[in-house]
């Protein structure tokens, strides 16, 4: 079964599924032609957006399919307690001591200054947990063996309550599983349809309460996730359509659907870091190595680093957490160690609301008003928002969005924007260019949070901008952080489809060690790699990848001995390379490394790669620059950053590759629309992106 | 100037200098050594004008909240008093408590900012070394009697000079402590948190002008001030007199704290007259720590949004007579005043404002953080030190019940993972739950306690418990019961002895310390709770305190 491979022979088609719209991307390999489609998302049973999508496709392009990834909020969306997704009824089992461990947390309260905070509710019930008389010791050794009958009791309470989800978690069990196992084996003995994650299995990595975490996590996601794969991969198949299917990871890599249907707390952060992949692999077609991705909706921005290729990958997230300016708040949410594209996301999309304090100053966000009334000039609120502002400052088209097809109301986006304006003594002009100024502030800070903050100058990067809104914010953040080119791909409003024709099929396997980093501690890694690899070859051949496309990545977490926070680093072929390599990450990313300090190995991890064929970019040839004057669609007056001026309107699907243009211009397009700042030159490169260089 | 500044550029600057602060105090733990800092958060950094007024803070942990203003004010005064000045190039540093405002693991660094020559504002940060000295590890010895007990006592000294590292100064900090490398990596930690808010206020100051710059500041305090009064004045005037107490060395609730609130209008005034007398006790708070207290519970009943500037307590005027508990002389041992007095007077506080609003108050949380000092060596010889602070019930609400094991109030560190704690210490944790009987019953009911329990496993150690609320317990309010007190044991071959709430004692393998805190009181009349609440408590097993 080599169903990556057949892949190549077909179209590759992703599809993203978000809140609003579902969108289709697919790519002809042999043409480098790129079909779209947009239909609307069905909430409550999305996979049916994802078939309509698919029959919409294939209505309009004849060819095979291939392959079909897709990126799913089904997960984020059951964590958030979205309607018609509830979770299951779910049981856990721990060691006798510690039933609250995982209500405890780590004990802080996710808002200091908040006498009303709220804890993120169990997903195990405390009458739920129940224990197991155990106890494994710190260097794996039993302390106390397993008692039969505390097993025995804790089973005749699941069957008695009917409780078929059940994630199972001790003490220790990350480098001693003998006991989980054999509660595992009771459990599913005793109760044959019982859904049962292990943390061994799930996680298997020291400090407890993350580990459990992710163990119940995964547990209360499987029944939903399972059961919406299992209905999508029917209706594909009724549909006639053969390929593979493919879901998107929050680590930026795909899994079948049977594996993802095991792990379904590694789909989590899918749609997010599709956008991503997008932007690393067409980054990597243009031979640009580092790129910071912008992804600006309707409700937030998100940023993410690509440093030398590769998207930066953190170990760790809180689901259905909270952010403050752009950082995840700990303890607002369910911790969940599996790999996911490191995005800073803040509250600052098109929908966001601006409003006056009680000092009267003005504010934008963090409130937005969605999809729904949405913003003022989609003609049901009457809130101001950032959408409003720009169709004020006509940086937005003031009659018609989506290339036309939806009319807007433009006096209403000039009343809302006014209700605001007493801070600039009523000048409503003013007051729309205060909160695009305020908004584009917000935005600065989650790309410096993903630069600056990890050791990197912006000014050394590639702004690549998607979204709905991004190219339309791109100048104004790129400027603040002294970047000079963006990146502006042909369907900026799709691109996040677009990143899953890009993305190759990926699992992660760890192991923690937690020794002083010597030979000995090393030769235990080696040994591990090998381990861990060969767990990562049975789970890609289980998905369909052929021998022949495989590739491990073979990586260590380490810190100096006291730290409590690691760094990861590809594992070099010695150790004295591996602490020498750590040490100059350390200074790299915290300024300083303390070369005479001890060094410990936390982890052992390897990621898994069954890599996929993606379609290739297809150059075109260069037309004149100034082909840009059979693209020009009309003038309006547009705001430039200090007034107002008249400013040419470029209609995208027009600008041929050559085709070059300055600033301050607008570019529409059916998926967003770009504002090219004065100061900036934009052309269309080779593979139609747009390219704006800042000329000083 | 401010009728000539643009309210846009003013927020956009002011938002920028908070995200400076909190950036310094990313930078602060990325680079620290101590666990405190690193993994708990006990830290704080802000940035100042040049008069020394507080224009951003992050908010880290509010016991430093009223601490660090105040603490570089004085920091400010003495240099100057000895004849001295700050000079371009320099870093200070301090943990003097009646100079930088906390106690002595609390260090000050502090950066003044110079544009073209001229002082323009400073970047300051406090963080909490894990150990500066003292009589046992960890440095907040429960029967100090006085500061010099509780470790090295560092006035305002030069750090860096000409931005070098004045190795006199670190070389000082490294010999007064049981850990020295993290001495030199946490000292390093707080001068990279102070590059990094100088490097940013420069940048906004070439950006926008000197003028434009203090313009905005003067706004942000201007704008913060105008909002913490209209917050206010959703309060109703009143005068309003409230006591709680402090458990002596022995137990009994003799130290009696005393508060006169009174609301008028958009200010308050917080007068303590009648308060304890200073003790030969570590319970004593400096000023500094008595405003953090006073900050917090204002700021977390008003709007918390507000940006956190010199603006926000200008219509808060705090008196606290000189040589009592809340304001002490010199030399009083101040180590348990951040921690457990500063945690009643945010008690006391919250009392008075409850009696103004009681409907937008929660009862009474388990008002101690619990502290756990332990260290020795272990069986190989290796010298080792562990510190915590435990959870507690946290009060009922107007609207829910109180979290069950949670940090209330004036901390909000997070705990050690087990896992980690068996790896790295001779200590083995057996038990760790929420503590029954110890939830407060009310309509809202209070949170339970926590129990952790952990086993010497070898060597030779010495414990150290500084606790609160283990006599009197924690208020329900609005007819709500009280919460359930805590509880020290220890467990040597099996037998259980009860032991005090503050207190030193050796620890030998095989022997259990046993950790119960309080829980939180209960909010409004038990009759009035919902069926389906006690119920779901029944099921869950958490038991509710004896009604008392």
């Amino acid at each position: 079964m080599t169903h990556t491979n057949g892949a190549v022979s077909g179209l590759r088609v992703g599809i993203d599924v978000g809140g609003t719209f579902t969108d289709l991307m697919a790519l002809d390999a042999a043409t480098g032609t790129l079909h779209r489609v947009k239909v609307s998302s069905t909430p409550r049973a999305p996979e049916e957006g994802v078939l309509n999508a698919l029959r919409a496709f294939r209505e309009t392009a004849g060819e095979p399919i291939g392959l079909v990834a897709h990126s799913s909020t089904i997960a984020t969306n059951a964590l958030l307690g979205q309607v018609h997704l509830e979770l299951p009824r779910v049981a856990f089992v721990t060691t006798e001591g510690f039933r609250d461990v995982v209500e405890i947390g780590r004990q802080n309260r996710a808002e200091v200054y908040n006498l009303f905070v709220k804890r993120p509710a169990p997903l195990a019930l405390r009458e739920d947990r129940l224990v197991v008389r155990e106890r494994i010791d710190a260097d794996g050794s039993v302390l106390v063996e397993l008692d039969p009958e505390s097993v025995a009791a804790a089973v005749e309470t699941l069957r008695e309550r009917g409780i078929t989800t059940i994630a199972v978690g001790l003490l220790n069990a990350y480098i001693e599983d003998a006991h989980e196992r054999m509660v595992v084996d009771a459990i599913r003995a005793a109760i044959p349809e019982a859904e049962v994650s292990a943390s061994s299995e799930i996680d298997r990595q020291y400090r407890e309460y993350e580990r459990f975490s992710t163990t119940i996590v995964n547990a209360a996601l499987v029944p939903i996730v399972r059961t919406y794969l299992e209905r999508l991969a029917r209706g594909v198949r009724e549909s006639g359509i053969e390929a593979p299917l493919f879901v998107m990871q929050s680590n930026g890599g795909m899994a079948a659907i049977d594996a993802a249907a095991e792990r379904p707390a590694t789909l989590i952060e899918s749609g997010p870091a599709s956008g991503v992949i997008g932007a690393a692999y067409l980054g990597r077609a243009m031979g640009i190595r580092n790129v910071l991705s912008f992804d600006m909706g309707g409700t937030t921005a998100k940023a993410g680093t690509i440093a030398d290729g590769e998207p930066e990958i953190a170990s760790e997230f809180e689901a259905a957490g909270a952010t403050h300016s752009g950082r995840s708040i700990k303890g607002s949410g369910y911790p969940v160690r599996f790999p996911f594209v490191d995005l800073a996301e803040v509250s600052a999309g098109g929908g966001t609301i601006a409003w006056l304090d009680a000092a009267g100053a003005l504010r934008v966000g963090p409130v937005s008003a969605g999809a729904d009334p949405g913003p003022a000039c989609y003609g049901k609120g009457d809130r101001p928002t950032v959408t409003d502002a720009n169709v004020v400052l006509g940086r937005l088209n003031q009659k018609a969005l989506l290339g036309g097809a939806f009319p807007i109301d433009a006096a209403r986006s000039h009343a809302a924007v006014a209700s605001v304006a007493s801070v600039v003594g009523g000048d409503v002009e003013r007051a729309a260019a205060g909160i695009v100024a305020l908004v584009d502030a917000e935005m600065a800070k989650v790309l410096r949070i993903v630069s600056i903050e990890r050791g990197y100058d912006p000014r050394e990067f590639t702004l690549m901008a998607f979204g709905g809104g991004g190219p339309l914010h791109a100048c104004a953040v790129a400027s603040d952080l002294a970047m000079r080119t963006i990146i502006v791909p042909r369907h900026p409003g799709l691109f996040s489809a677009y990143g899953l024709l890009a993305a190759d099929v990926r699992a992660t396997f760890v192991r923690s060690i937690v020794a002083r980093a010597d030979e000995a501690a090393f030769a235990n890694a080696e040994r591990l790699f090998t381990a861990l690899a060969e767990e990562g070859r049975t789970a890609l051949a289980a998905q369909g990848v052929g021998e022949g496309e495989t590739a491990f990545v073979r990586e260590l977490d380490l810190r100096y001995a006291g730290q409590s926070f690691e760094l990861t680093l590809p594992a070099a072929p010695t150790l004295a390379q591996n602490v020498a390599a750590f040490h100059a990450k350390h200074e790299q990313r915290y300024g300083y490394a303390a070369h005479h300090d001890p060094v410990e190995i936390v982890t052992v991890r390897v990621v898994a790669v069954g890599t996929t064929r993606k379609p290739p970019l297809v150059p075109a040839e260069l037309a004149a620059p100034e082909s840009s004057a059979a693209a020009k669609i009309g003038a309006r007056n547009a705001y430039d950053g200090t007034q107002f001026v008249t400013t040419d309107v470029y209609d995208r699907d027009k600008l041929v590759p050559g085709a070059a243009f300055d600033g301050p211009a607008i570019v529409e397009q059916y998926d967003s629309a770009t504002y090219v700042a004065p100061g900036w030159r934009a052309h269309v490169d080779r593979f139609t992106n747009l390219v704006l260089e800042r000329a000083s | 100037m401010i009728a000539t500044l643009d309210p846009i550029t003013a927020e956009i600057i002011g938002s920028a200098l908070v995200y400076a602060s909190e950036e310094m105090g990313i930078a602060v733990r990325n680079a620290s050594y101590s666990p405190n800092i690193k993994e708990r958060l006990d830290h704080s950094c802000a940035l100042f004008d040049r008069g020394g007024r507080l224009i951003a803070q992050a908010e880290h942990i509010p016991v430093h909240l009223g601490s660090l203003p105040w603490g570089l004010g004085r920091i400010i005064e003495t240099i100057a008093a000895a004849g001295e000045a700050m000079r371009p190039g320099d870093m200070w540093v301090a943990n003097d408590p009646y100079i930088s405002g906390t106690h002595l693991n609390d260090v000050t660094v502090v950066r003044p900012i110079f544009h073209a020559g001229t002082l323009i504002g400073y970047a300051a940060n406090k963080a909490h070394h894990t150990d500066v000295g003292g009589s046992v590890p960890g440095s907040m010895p429960p029967d100090a009697r006085e500061l010099f007990q509780e470790g090295l006592i560092v006035p305002p000294m030069r750090l860096m000079r000409n931005d070098e590292v004045v190795a006199e100064t670190v070389v000082l900090f490294r010999a007064n402590s049981r850990t020295p490398e993290s001495r030199s990596g946490d000292l390093r930690a707080q001068i990279a948190g102070n590059t990094i808010g100088e490097r940013r206020v420069l940048e906004l100051v070439e950006r926008y002008g000197v003028q434009t710059y203090e313009a905005a500041t003067d706004k942000a305090l201007h704008d913060s001030e105008v909002r913490m009064r209209a917050a206010l004045r959703t309060f109703p005037d009143g005068e309003v007199r409230v006591e709680d107490v402090l458990e002596d060395a022995s137990g009994e609730p003799s130290i009696h704290l005393r508060l006169l609130l009174t609301k008028r209008g958009d200010e308050v005034t917080l007068d303590y007259a009648g308060t304890n007398a200073q003790l030969p006790l570590p319970l004593n708070g400096v000023y500094g720590v008595t405003l953090s207290a006073v900050y917090y519970a204002l700021r977390a009943v008003t709007d918390a949004t507000i940006p956190m500037n010199d603006g926000v307590f200008r219509p808060v005027h705090v008196e606290v007579p000189l040589g009592t508990i809340l304001n002490p002389r010199r030399p009083a041992a101040v180590s348990g005043g951040n921690v457990e007095t500063s945690q009643r007077n945010a008690d006391l506080v919250l009392a008075a404002l409850a009696a103004l609003a009681p409907d937008r108050v929660p009862a009474q949380s388990g008002g101690s953080m619990h502290n756990v000092m332990l260290g020795g060596v272990d069986g190989d010889g290796n010298p080792w030190a562990f510190y915590e602070t435990n959870g507690c019930g946290q009060g009922g609400r107007p609207n829910a019940d109180g979290i069950d094991a949670i940090q209330a109030h004036m901390t909000n560190t997070l705990n050690t993972p087990i896992e980690a704690i068996e790896r790295t210490f001779p200590l083995r944790v057996t038990r760790y739950e929420f503590a029954e009987g110890t939830a407060g019953d009310g309509r809202f009911r209070g949170g339970s306690g926590l129990v952790r329990a952990m086993q010497l496993r070898s060597g030779q150690a010495t414990i150290a418990l500084l606790a609160e609320r283990h006599t009197v317990r924690p208020r329900g309010s609005v007819g709500g019961a009280a919460g359930g007190v805590g509880r020290h044991h220890l467990v040597t071959d099996g037998v259980s002895r009860e032991l005090p709430a503050k207190t030193t004692l050796p620890f030998t393998p095989g022997e259990t310390l046993v950790v119960q805190t309080a829980g939180g009181g209960g909010y409004g009349n038990p009759d009035d709770r919902d069926d389906a609440a006690r119920e779901r408590d029944a099921r869950d097993g958490i038991r509710l305190a004896p009604f008392a």
